[in-house]
């Protein structure tokens, strides 16, 4: 046995659509240097970058003669200092699929900065060191930043994880200490309820299991990492994942900007990118949450991408005009729903990302959709304890990188999704003096059954 | 001539089409996005490629209406010739709003010194850039950079905070989540917005080719004087004359970017059509700006260096 868990497998022929995907993992797990093999491999980078990471005074990894791990260090602090801070963004293409990748820093310190990634990827090539686990413990024991990204991948809701089990060289690509952690990880991800994962042997600094089938590691017979990646079912919009896009599902359309025509006198143009459904001319619709009654309009034209359109789909940037005048503004949806739900009071999960603790009670601004309101955290309900992988209760603060169940109450109503996978059950939360950005959030609780079993757990010991 | 495409750039130019129509639709909603959420937003144009690809893309958004913002282009004073006059015949054409910042004026001003007469104004124009944002109170600046193109660029948010002194922090970013853009921002911050940040150089000539996008005629193969400078190749122009010793050759050549006079190499090349290009860059080995940009050669940081003092 290979995989605990396969991913959702391939077309099997012609480009696929892309991929944005991140890496993420612990402090010096190989993140970068597992980018620079990917972009070297396949042959993404150019002869001049190429002569820039032989040039550089720091070789610590090197490979032909090229520190892989540089190619994506863009900043002169990451530099200096030989890690990664923010994210960087990469591009390249194999004959399959082209690819995003978003290098995202392993430093508690900058989880910000790997939300900022994960939070625009489809999938996450999440990193374990095998030389940093204590192989010898009758149970492997993952390291807290490996448990704290996975527990975010999960929060996000990226679809597909692949756990890169990396430095296999470095243990004689031995198949046991493969399999033990991955089967470390695969109580993780039990407990976190990740759907949809693969584990696989590799060692980003010889390149085995990564782009090409390791001689070393005949054992296992999956995939190699580029191909895993190569074959995930992709298709979603890299700057805004939208998940339902069946196309019988109601329309919803976040009003960004209205734009007067030119030339039919009066007429106003409503423009957004769809987030979810269909959207057809000739399609009631009405206005949330101003207009939270029956529909109030029909749509008489749409326009996608500037052309005119009988219809718009889910992730397409489109312009629409109705029957009559409504009191509609940046702020408001539109939908083609029959029914929504406007919700002020909700339960919530936040990756607090603020360098001060979350003060219950203190005023901020919620961003749902393109819409600001006032709001406040009025309770913690519960803090994901890393170390246990489960929810504690212990009434500690919630500190920066914590993960917390909250109950918010905002000052307006809001037409709230019911998780993450809806661009309606994602909100921010900012400072309204400093106008930094505290956390980001998601409706709802998705780590579910793991509330309930420590939950349990709890009563257990207290009988 | 077109050389037919070997498999693996065939794929390579397949699996970009697969991607086109959404990178579209993302630059479309950042461009709402701006247009919406600022009070004095402004497109800042060079008139390159890049810059003419975003224009082309906002007076989409704005369909069936007029370009809601003005066009501001940072001239240093040393331009090629046929960039300014492919400048002047679009400004006509679309009807724009074109602002121009001198660096000349801020020489005047006192503001931007040069360290002798004939030194590249290119990294100046930050702070003729600032004085313009300040002037007209602007308080987002669209730009065509990407992330593809440079270390540092590849570091960028797609709505990037500039704080009271246009200064880039590229240590303090805020976080961007999905597309919830945090645009908030205090008196006298401002902010840059990069539609462009996830298309790649090829994405670009692609998107020119389907489009039809004009561009000025120093994009496409000519005859031009040139030397050979540092394996570089650099146009002969009243800015940049030859050194004393160099010979002065004359080559087929076309810009892959067009920037200030002073720091802007062209390559070699016969491609006249978008068409032809993107069959180059498909082959091409060697980066965009590692081919023709003599700014970003100086150290390693140079291009950060100059994003913190509030280059684009």
């Amino acid at each position: 046995m290979q995989a605990v868990n396969t991913p959702s497998l391939p077309d099997a022929e012609g480009p696929s659509a892309p991929l944005t995907f991140i890496t993420c993992g612990s402090v010096d797990d190989g993140k970068s240097t597992l980018i620079g093999r990917l972009l070297y491999d396949s042959r993404a980078l150019m002869a001049d970058q190429l002569a820039g990471l032989a040039s550089s005074a720091f070789a610590g990894t090197a490979t032909d003669g090229f520190d892989l791990s540089r190619a994506t260090d863009g900043l002169e602090a990451e530099r200096e200092q030989g890690i990664t801070i923010d994210v960087a963004w990469r591009y390249f293409a194999t004959p399959r699929r082209k690819f995003v990748i978003a290098d995202t820093p392993g430093h508690a310190q900058y989880t910000r900065n790997m939300v900022t990634g994960a939070s625009h990827a489809q999938a996450a090539v999440l990193l374990v060191d095998v030389t940093k686990l204590d192989l010898d413990a009758p149970e492997v024991i993952l390291l807290e930043q490996t448990r704290r990204h996975a527990a975010l991948v999960r929060l996000l809701g990226l679809p597909h994880v692949l756990v890169a089990i990396n430095k296999m060289d470095a243990v004689n690509f031995d198949r046991a200490v493969f399999e033990r952690v991955r089967d470390a990880f695969a109580v993780l991800a039990g407990v976190l309820g990740l759907p949809d994962w693969l584990a696989l042997p590799v060692s980003a600094l010889t390149g085995d299991g990564v782009t090409c089938q390791s001689e070393h590691m005949t054992w296992f017979d999956g995939p190699t990492l580029l191909q895993a990646l190569e074959s995930l079912a992709g298709g979603e919009i890299s700057a805004a994942p939208v998940s339902d896009v069946r196309a019988e599902a109601p329309a919803w359309l976040p009003v960004q900007w209205s734009l007067r025509d030119s030339d039919i006198d009066g007429a106003r143009w409503y423009c957004g990118r769809l987030t979810e459904g269909t959207l057809r001319v000739g399609e009631p619709i009405r206005a949330l949450p101003t207009g939270s009654g029956a529909p109030t309009a029909t749509v008489v034209a749409l326009r996608v991408a500037g052309h005119p359109s009988a219809q718009a789909q889910a992730g397409d940037a489109v312009a629409v005009r109705l029957d009559q005048p409504l009191d509609i503004a940046r702020g408001d949806w539109l939908t083609t729903a029959a029914a929504a739900q406007l919700g002020q009071r909700l339960d919530a999960t936040l990756a607090w990302l603020d360098a001060a603790a979350l003060v219950p009670g203190r005023p901020v601004l919620l961003r749902h959709g393109t819409r600001w309101v006032m709001a406040c955290v009025e309770r913690v309900t519960a803090r994901l304890d890393l170390a246990q992988a489960a929810w504690s209760v212990d009434h500690q603060p919630i500190a920066a990188n914590d993960i917390a169940a909250v109950h918010i109450e905002a000052a307006e109503p809001l037409p709230l999704g019911t998780s993450v996978r809806h661009a309606r059950g994602r909100f921010l939360l900012i400072d309204p003096h400093t106008h930094a950005t505290l956390a980001a959030g998601v409706v709802g609780q998705p780590f579910g059954d793991t509330l309930a079993s420590a939950e349990r757990v709890r009563r257990e010991w207290a009988g | 001539m077109n050389a037919p495409l070997s498999a693996a750039a065939a794929a390579a130019l397949a699996a970009s089409e697969a991607s086109l129509e959404a990178l579209e639709h993302e630059a479309i909603a950042i461009l709402w996005e701006t247009f919406g959420a600022f009070e004095r937003p402004a497109l800042l144009c060079s008139f390159g490629k890049d810059s003419l690809v975003l224009l082309h893309l906002a007076r989409k958004a704005a369909q069936p209406g007029r370009l809601p913002l003005p066009v501001l282009h940072v001239d240093t004073g040393h331009n090629f010739p046929e960039v300014i006059a492919f400048r002047d015949d679009l400004v006509h054409t679309f009807g724009l709003d074109l602002r121009v910042a001198l660096v000349e004026e801020s020489i005047q001003r006192g503001t931007v010194r040069l360290a002798h007469a004939d030194e590249s104004r290119n990294r100046h124009q930050s702070v003729t850039l600032l004085e313009a944002v300040a002037r007209h109170r602007f308080d987002a600046l669209l730009g065509g950079a990407r992330r593809d193109e440079e270390k540092a660029r590849a570091k960028e948010r797609v709505f990037s905070h500039r704080d009271r002194f246009g200064q880039w922090q590229p240590r303090l970013q805020r976080p961007e989540f999905w597309d919830l853009w945090n645009t908030r921002h205090g008196t006298g911050e401002h902010f840059r917005v990069f539609p462009l940040s996830n298309w790649t150089e090829l994405d670009i000539w692609r998107y020119i080719e389907r489009e039809g996008i004009a561009l000025p005629p120093i994009y496409y193969a000519h005859r031009r004087a040139v030397v050979e400078r540092n394996g570089r190749l650099v146009p002969i122009t009243p800015f940049t004359p030859p050194a004393a010793g160099e010979r002065v050759l004359e080559r087929s050549v076309r810009f892959r970017t067009v920037g200030d006079a002073t720091c802007t190499c062209p390559v070699e090349s016969t491609a006249s059509t978008a068409g032809e290009i993107v069959a180059e860059t498909l082959t091409a080995t060697v980066s965009e700006r590692g081919a023709t940009r003599m700014d970003d050669q100086a150290s390693e940081t140079a291009m950060e260096r100059r994003k913190r003092e509030g280059y684009f």
